[in-house]
């Protein structure tokens, strides 16, 4: 699904010039669940945002279920980026003005998706992830955990076909973010390919494949079995 | 999703009531100033423009002398009409409007009512067809069946008759003439040059002429320049051809006369209201200086809003960011900042209507207007749509842009391009002061000027004098004023044809030793009794003043403007000829203002009359009421069938000058809504301003920072943004004032004091404005500030 290639970022300021990811290669295979590890500044977080299209790279060959993309243009990328990924932040990111299930609802609202389709969709996913009877809430109501239920749920919802999660369960406590982790491998045994940027060894124990990065560069792969 | 971005906009109203509650003042304040003042200016350039050939209908006006002695008048003869429909190609029709002091009441049975003097006129028949003015009762072709019929509007017909049928109703003119009502005429529209109450044939003003004066008709009297004459011609009919014509049919009909003293020049109908005959301005220029402040008000308001969403964008560029990751694309959140600008906007309409019919009767007070704010009216709506849109897209466009163009990635972290880069803000910042501050300028000056015109030295006294028409009592002048002055509430009583105040119009008709033959001197002729200079404590340059004695019926006094135009040296004991009426300089009275402050003075000669129709009589001001009862007894018993009525000079003195209080006042007010809604958005600003710099003030009050170091951080830089708007807005203020004055032959100085007050104004009320958040911020508890983050 993922194949990446001598793939460099930098980051510049006025007198520094950074290297966040150097001459990169890896690929990802469909219905795979990797988790990426390594210390803080390793390039983790920018090799998360290329993925998942958020940002370009400065150099190097990313292609996308088959397709070059690393010169798409913004508009390109957010059109690939709304049909096919699906993103779990640590912090949330709701939006404090919507409601739980106005969250939910808000990617089918960018995809086109009519109304009634939609009400289906989203208490369907809502169903799901056991959060339907906070579906009038908004996200202050809620706790960290429920949180990050309806984050994921919001990313599920178009039905996506990769999983990009930064942290997870960063924010959560271990009995909730047991659960979470839970729900990501249950998505991933239904067939949605999952990439997670982790500091958490246990967290990165629920993946097949951990990929770790020192530099920007990949230093190891330990397969899981 | 429409549905959505407005469920989005809403709740984040509501979120944020501070900045919403600060963002919808300032708009709707500024919207519902804006339209109030864009209504005043719409029924301003709406004047005279119903007419359904207004087009092709134009006034006649005369030029009369060259150079600067050169004034354009109004008023045309008798004949220009007459003649111009008879000889002139193109001309289709023609109306004269001659105003009738004839008559000040009428009666009808036992009900007497008074009628303002200009509101009665004489009119040609072809007024009812040229005008679209509508004849409700009667007949447009024969309007006057005879000489004794009259047509008036309807609410004079309710005066009179109330309910009953006006037609063949019976009017009768100062208790003597009856006529008899012909015509019911709808009421004159508010936004109408042309107006009154009652309207007479035109035959009842020629037969006036008997034959035995010097002009013997009507239509042969080149001489008096005193109908209001409106020519109908093709659209394809050259206009200066047609006052070209005239002119040369003048110079054929009355021989003798100057190519320059009776040039005809045609004005359109529709410019009357808003140009004087010369062209120069009669009020086009307020129009466009109220267009000015209502585009600058709603700028202002504009830039608020602006500046205060664009400020806390980045408190939403999560949100922007979240929206983009999962799948908005620009145009979507474009469009969904845009709905919330609506919204807001929406919001502060509805407000502003609401405000606006509120204050309409205080505005149309102020402004001394009839306006209306209808709804259902489609004029209103231009103007609302007009506002609407303009405010509208100037405030929606740049926020959205600068919002939905967050890079996601960045935004998420807080780093947001544009947002923190203030420059813009600033900019704006300044702009709205450096309006705010022009304005205040704008309306110190023009306080200045008023106050200039009320303290100038006029060169005469014209405290606590009334006057009145004398009637009956003229041929009993002497014994009621002897009587009269017996009284100690009476200080002074004299007759004259016209007040000091404003003179009565000028003749050309005069002759003295050594005029040149190509100099024509217009000179307001004054008619008065041997009390007048006296009581009105004119001073004389030289010479005497009238004695009562027979000798003076052929005695003249000038004042200097004349003596100087008129190049007389040594000027006492000099011919001098005005008329047909051959005598001598006796005085020069020094120059005194009797017109408006507009004008400069120009050539005076007062002429010995022992009694005229006007009494002026001088009181105090403590006397006043006793004077007034005093008159009164008189009035009763010589003109018991006509209301007693009598008005100070002081009034009138004011009324010439109504336009300028009615400006100065809307001036003040705009002035101050102006500052107003700048300070709002500064106060919102400060605020926020304050609440992200909330770590950095812990730390330096950790570090030892006093609450006034502080608070000086904070207000210094949004007091220099307003000391450059002074900067920048005292020039151009000062130029279009200076413009503004030269209206005025007699204007004030624009001191640099002035500007200066504007300006320290202006950064007084914006330090207050910043300031109580500025030591807000500085007080709170470092602490908790820093705990927080």
């Amino acid at each position: 699904m993922i194949k990446i290639s001598n793939l460099e970022k930098f980051y510049r300021t006025e007198e520094v010039e950074t290297i966040a990811l150097n001459k990169l290669s890896m690929e990802v295979a469909t219905g795979e669940f990797v988790a990426i590890m390594g210390p803080s500044g390793c390039g983790k977080s920018t090799l998360l945002n290329i993925l998942g299209m958020l940002d370009d790279p400065d150099a190097g060959s990313y292609v996308f279920n088959e397709i070059e993309v690393a010169h798409f243009n913004e508009r390109k990328r957010a059109d690939l980026r709304k049909h096919n990924i699906g993103f779990v932040f640590q912090s949330f990111n709701l939006i404090d003005e919507l409601t739980v299930f106005e969250n939910v609802e808000l990617p089918l609202i960018y995809t086109g998706v009519a109304a009634s389709e939609r009400v289906k969709r989203v208490e369907e996913v809502l169903d799901k992830m056991q959060i339907m009877h906070r579906r009038n809430h908004y996200p202050q109501q809620l706790s960290g955990g429920q949180q990050q239920r309806v984050a994921i749920a919001r990313a599920v919802v178009n039905k996506p076909k990769l999983i990009l999660a930064d942290e997870p369960t960063g924010n959560l406590d271990s009995s909730n973010g047991n659960d979470v982790m839970e729900l990501l491998t249950d998505l991933n045994e239904q067939g949605t390919t999952i990439i997670m940027v982790t500091h958490s060894e246990h967290d990165a124990r629920y993946s097949h494949r951990i990929i770790r990065l020192l530099d920007g560069q990949t230093v190891m792969e330990n397969i899981m079995v | 999703m429409f549905k959505n971005y407005l469920k989005t906009a809403w709740r984040n109203l509501i979120n944020t009531k501070f900045y919403s509650a600060l963002n919808i003042v300032g708009l709707t304040i500024g919207l519902a100033v804006g339209m109030l003042i864009l209504i005043w200016v719409q029924d301003e350039l709406s004047y005279d423009r119903f007419h359904s050939r207004g087009d092709s209908i134009f006034k006649v006006n005369a030029s009369i002398g060259t150079g600067a002695s050169k004034q354009v008048w109004g008023g045309v003869p008798g004949p220009v009409a007459a003649f111009a429909l008879k000889e002139v190609p193109g001309v289709v029709s023609a109306v004269r409007v001659v105003t009738s002091y004839d008559y000040s009441v009428f009666r009808y049975k036992d009900k007497l009512l008074k009628e303002d003097f200009g509101k009665a006129s004489y009119v040609d028949d072809a007024f009812f067809t040229m005008f679209d003015f509508k004849l409700l009762k009667g007949n447009v072709k024969t309007p006057f069946p005879n000489d004794q019929s009259i047509v008036i509007t309807e609410s004079t017909a309710k005066r009179y008759f109330g309910n009953e049928d006006p037609i063949g109703k019976i009017l009768t003119g100062d208790s003597k003439d009856p006529y008899t009502v012909s015509g019911v005429l709808a009421d004159f529209p508010a936004n109408s040059s042309i107006g009154g109450d009652i309207l007479f044939s035109m035959n009842v003003k020629k037969k006036q002429y008997t034959g035995k004066d010097f002009w013997k008709s009507m239509d042969q009297d080149w001489g008096n320049y005193y109908t209001t004459t409106f020519l109908q011609v093709r659209p394809d009919a050259s206009v200066k051809a047609v006052g070209d014509k005239l002119t040369e049919i003048h110079m054929k009909n009355q021989p003798g006369i100057k190519p320059t003293d009776g040039v005809f020049q045609l004005q359109a109908l529709k410019d009357i209201h808003l140009y004087n005959p010369d062209g120069t301005s009669a009020g086009i220029q307020i129009v466009k200086i109220f267009s000015i402040v209502a585009v600058l008000i709603l700028l202002i308001a504009c830039i608020n809003y602006i500046n205060l969403s664009t400020a806390r964008s980045m408190l939403r560029s999560k949100e922007v960011s979240v929206r983009k990751i999962i799948g908005a694309e620009r145009s979507q959140l474009f469009m969904q900042f845009i709905i919330e600008t609506v919204l807001c906007f929406s919001i502060a309409l509805v407000l502003a209507f609401s405000l606006i019919y509120a204050v309409m009767p205080v505005y149309n007070s102020i402004s001394g207007k009839q306006m209306h704010f209808d709804l259902f009216n489609a004029n209103v709506w231009q103007v609302i749509v007009l506002t609407i849109i303009a405010t509208l897209v100037a405030s929606s466009i740049y926020p959205a842009l600068l919002l939905s163009s967050f890079k996601p990635i960045n935004a998420l972290k807080g780093k947001v391009a544009g947002a923190g880069n203030a420059t813009f803000r600033k900019i704006l910042v300044v702009c709205q002061f450096a309006f705010s501050v022009g304005l205040i300028i704008g309306t110190l000056i023009i306080n200045k000027q008023l106050q200039y015109i009320h303290s100038i030295q006029l060169g005469y006294d014209k405290e606590h004098v009334f006057s009145l028409p004398m009637r009956a009592m003229q041929d009993h002048y002497e014994a009621i004023k002897a009587e009269l002055l017996s009284h100690t509430e009476i200080k002074g009583i004299s007759t004259g044809n016209t007040s000091v105040i404003i003179g009565n119009g000028s003749t050309s008709d005069t002759d003295w030793d050594g005029k040149a033959s190509d100099v024509s001197l217009l000179i307001s002729p004054f008619d008065m009794d041997k009390d007048f200079i006296g009581m009105f404590k004119l001073k004389f340059a030289a010479g005497t003043g009238f004695t009562g004695v027979k000798a003076d019926s052929a005695h003249y006094i000038l004042n200097e403007t004349a003596v100087k135009l008129a190049g007389i040296k040594d000027p006492i004991g000099k011919r001098f000829k005005l008329h047909n009426v051959d005598g001598t300089i006796i005085g020069v009275v020094k120059d005194f203002h009797f017109a408006s402050l507009k004008q400069t003075i120009e050539p005076a000669i007062f002429s010995y009359r022992p009694s005229s129709w006007q009494m002026f009589v001088k009181t105090t001001g403590k006397d006043a009421p006793t004077a007034i009862k005093l008159v009164e007894k008189y009035w009763k018993q010589y003109n018991a069938n006509f209301p007693y009525e009598y008005s100070f000079l002081d009034d009138a003195y004011n009324e010439m000058y109504r336009s300028e209080q009615h400006t100065s006042t809307l001036f003040n007010v705009f002035a101050g809504i102006a500052i107003f809604i700048s300070c709002l958005g500064l106060f919102g600003l400060a605020t926020y301003t304050a609440q992200i710099k909330v770590k950095e003030i812990g730390i330096r009050k950790v570090l030892g920072a006093s609450v006034g170091n502080i608070t000086t951080m904070l207000s210094r830089d949004f007091l220099l943004l307003v000391l450059l708007a002074i900067v920048i807005a005292s020039p151009i203020a000062w130029y279009a004032m200076n413009k503004w004055l030269m209206d005025y032959a007699y204007r004030a100085e624009i001191n640099w004091w002035l500007i200066a007050v504007a300006g320290g104004g202006a950064i007084i009320i914006a330090f207050a404005t910043i300031s109580f958040q500025a030591v807000k911020a500085a007080l709170a508890n470092p602490v908790k500030s820093l705990r927080s983050e």
